[in-house]
């Protein structure tokens, strides 16, 4: 005989249920609009004002003026053409790299601490000290580059203060710093995929270079979309490596638009323009995000 | 149990008690400000002054460092620091954001002027804005020209004067001792306030000056190109510094030259213990402190350093900030800095004092250095005329501009900012 199951008991369960995953979501969602979504908006506010310290601690509403501003000061438009050249070339760089890495530390070592350590070591190095470690590197006089070229008979070089070397430097340690990165994703991503489609493969007399090609990295391409968008948004951010390398010099030619957003305003205290800067910046990192993920959903229907 | 708990929040209450009974302020330096002497002036003002507790709060190496972190407290109202050491170039911007309490309602007019006569003269001046007092000087600080004496003097040379003996020195001494890695002038080149001296230094050495006693910018380009297409000249045409002068900080000066590798340094105040008393130094006793040079018919000109106590406008213990202030820019105070921190002293009277001679005997020679040490533009949009200035001699340096076209663009940013 089975006892009749109290319907409330149920009823009642499921409510809870459902009430108990509100409840538990709120101090996430509460914490994520306080620390995320309110700076945010505070953000996008003050970029309406004029609100410059050096001139006065009042703000005055001024619409889009700051906005216009940018539009008009070619320091930004140099900035955004710096942030966007990084990003064009270190992106699609610490792919390639990336992708060598993964391929590599999956190879089916004995010993697989060695490599693995290898990918992990400038990954998790903080963004400044690599800076400054590179920095070193560069010094046109103490570096260890310019001191192998010259032992090589080649030309002392002015890595740091030539824009197109101080550019190239650059990328150089960005590329160095997050193909790591690149790789941790995609090496989690090969080990997805299954050995038998390898086996089978072969089988069929695919070359290496086809097993590449048609199995490898159509089943690879979730995790270099994540990987992409990851590393895109971050090259927009790009701020600690060239502040520590070349402080955005000679000049400004390797300014970045966050390293011009914090001059902005935390030197020179004009937090109105500052914050319209940031918004930009913003907006432009949202929009690529947008892409990516279109062509995320795109591809999975 | 019960007990230990009654006990516990008796021991908590009364220690709660006897905390409310002290007036706490909260003291804000620089790591490189010496904290260890800080704590010792502090701890004798607080054996004077029984209902005082006086905390320390050290923040980062730089002066730029130390802003960054003050503009988010101060931005952000935050009552937790009372008094504050800003540095010499920064009283405009704390008086145009209202960061500072002014000490103007503690003094009546005539009591301020007796006060202020008594310090060095760039100082009084430097910290009254629009007519108020925002600071008053802690210790001062200047740009001196460092030179090799063993170097002049086995080439019969004397101290220069000015600039031109000064490169004729470097060059008769480079071309006689033949050594690869001796250079001869050495300056601020990369992208630091350091810079902004070193682009400044030839324009006041002329006889000119960026803005003048009304705030009217009066720099003119063909000033701003001699200054750039000086420096340049130092590389290219007198070879007398190397060619990657745009990489070169204050520090990587003062490494060098420690390293026996500059005739001349144009460096502040600190080098000089540093050469002096460093274990790896070099150069030990070899090391000479002169007025920097100046062009001809025109006059010797240091930049001016130093640093300034004032009182956050968000302190909530004003009136015993202000009595600290008094304490620590008193004449007292500024000698304890002298002797135990060999930090220049902001009363001329302290230059001829046998205790401080005793202890740094150099400074018989920096008082007419510091005298003649003129101010960088006092201007609210201070960071913003000084990121001009140093960008543009940085550029010129790296050989991306040439001096006219970097000149253009200093006088047009400055223009921007002070208004036509």
């Amino acid at each position: 005989m089975t006892r009749p199951q109290p319907r409330y008991r149920r009823s009642l369960g499921d409510l809870s249920e459902r009430a108990l995953a509100f409840w538990l979501l709120v101090p996430a969602g509460l914490l994520l609009g306080l620390i995320a979504l309110y700076p945010v908006l505070r953000l996008v506010y003050t970029s309406f004002f004029q609100y410059q310290l050096t001139l006065g601690p009042e703000a005055s509403f001024n619409g889009l003026e700051n906005y216009a501003t940018a539009l008009r000061d070619a320091r930004f438009w140099n900035a955004l053409k710096n942030t966007s050249l990084i990003v064009l070339i270190t992106v699609p760089g610490a792919l390639v790299v990336g992708l060598g890495l993964a391929l590599l530390a999956n190879l089916p070592f004995r010993v697989k601490w060695p490599v693995r350590l290898g990918l992990l070591l400038p990954w998790a190095l903080p963004l400044v000290f690599v800076g400054l470690i590179f920095q070193w590197f560069f010094d046109s006089q103490y570096g260890v580059v310019n001191d192998i070229i010259v032992r090589l008979g080649g030309e002392r070089q002015f890595w740091l203060f030539r824009p197109d070397l101080a550019f190239w430097a650059i990328c150089f340690t960005i590329i160095w710093k997050t193909s790591s990165f690149v790789a941790l994703i995609l090496l989690a991503g090969l080990q997805t995929i299954p050995k038998e489609l390898y086996e089978a493969a072969e089988v069929d007399g695919a070359s290496p270079f086809q097993r590449f090609w048609r199995v490898t990295l159509p089943l690879l391409t979730p995790a270099i979309l994540v990987a992409l968008i990851f590393r895109t948004i971050t090259a927009f951010q790009t701020f600690d490596i060239p502040y520590a390398m070349t402080k955005g010099g000679p000049g400004n030619a390797t300014e970045t638009l966050a390293m011009y957003v914090r001059v902005t305003s935390i030197e020179n205290l004009n937090f109105g323009y500052g914050s319209a800067l940031a918004v930009l910046l913003f907006l432009l990192s949202m929009a690529i995000t947008v892409v990516y993920l279109r062509y995320v959903r795109g591809a999975d229907e | 149990m019960k007990k230990l708990f009654w006990l516990a929040l008796a021991v908590l209450v009364a220690s709660g008690a006897v905390a409310q009974q002290a007036t706490r302020l909260r003291v804000f330096i620089g790591g490189q400000q010496r904290p260890d002497v800080m704590r010792k002036i502090l701890d004798a003002y607080q054996q004077r002054n029984p209902g005082v507790r006086v905390e320390i709060e050290v923040g980062g190496a730089t002066s730029d460092q130390q802003q960054q972190y003050l503009t988010t407290v101060l931005a952000s109202r935050d009552p937790s620091i009372d008094v504050i050491l800003i540095d010499v170039i920064r009283p405009a911007q704390y008086a145009a954001a209202k960061w500072s309490d002014t000490l103007d309602k503690y003094l009546p007019a005539a009591s301020r002027a007796n006060l202020l006569k008594q310090y060095l003269p760039a100082y009084a001046k430097a910290n009254v804005i629009n007519g108020q007092l925002i600071a008053l000087p802690s210790f001062a600080d200047a740009q001196f020209l460092y030179y090799r004496k063993d170097l002049l003097e086995k080439y019969n040379l004397k101290p220069p004067t000015t600039w031109d003996e000064a490169i004729k020195q470097a060059q008769t001494i480079l071309a006689g001792e033949r050594n690869p890695n001796l250079n001869g002038i050495g300056f601020m080149g990369n992208i630091s306030e350091g810079t902004v001296c070193s682009f400044l230094l030839p324009i006041w050495a002329a006889g000119g000056d960026v803005d003048d006693d009304s705030g009217k910018l009066i720099l003119t380009e063909a000033q701003a190109r001699n200054s750039l297409q000086f420096w340049l000249d130092l590389m290219d045409k007198h070879k007398v510094s190397p060619p990657n002068m745009a990489e070169k900080a204050q520090d990587t000066i003062r490494q060098e030259m420690q390293a026996g590798r500059w005739v001349f340094g144009t460096l502040f105040a600190y080098a000089w213990n540093r050469f002096q008393n460093d274990a790896d130094s070099q150069v030990k006793g070899k090391i000479g402190v002169v007025p920097l040079p100046r062009f001809e018919g025109g006059r010797s000109a240091s930049c001016l350093g130093g640093w300034q106590w004032t009182i956050s406008d968000f302190s909530k213990n004003k009136a015993q900030a202000y009595k600290l202030v008094r304490y620590l820019s008193s004449p007292e105070v500024s000698k304890v800095l002298a002797i135990e921190a060999s930090n220049l002293p902001v009363f001329p009277s302290l230059y001829k004092d046998p205790d401080v001679l005793k202890a740094n005997p150099w400074f018989a020679d920096a008082l007419p250095v510091v005298q003649a040490a003129r101010a960088r533009p006092v201007h609210p949009r201070y960071p913003e005329v000084a990121d001009v200035m140093r960008k543009a001699l940085n550029a010129v340096l790296a050989r991306t501009k040439t001096p006219e076209a970097a000149a253009k663009e200093v006088i047009g940013g400055l223009q921007a900012i002070y208004g036509k």
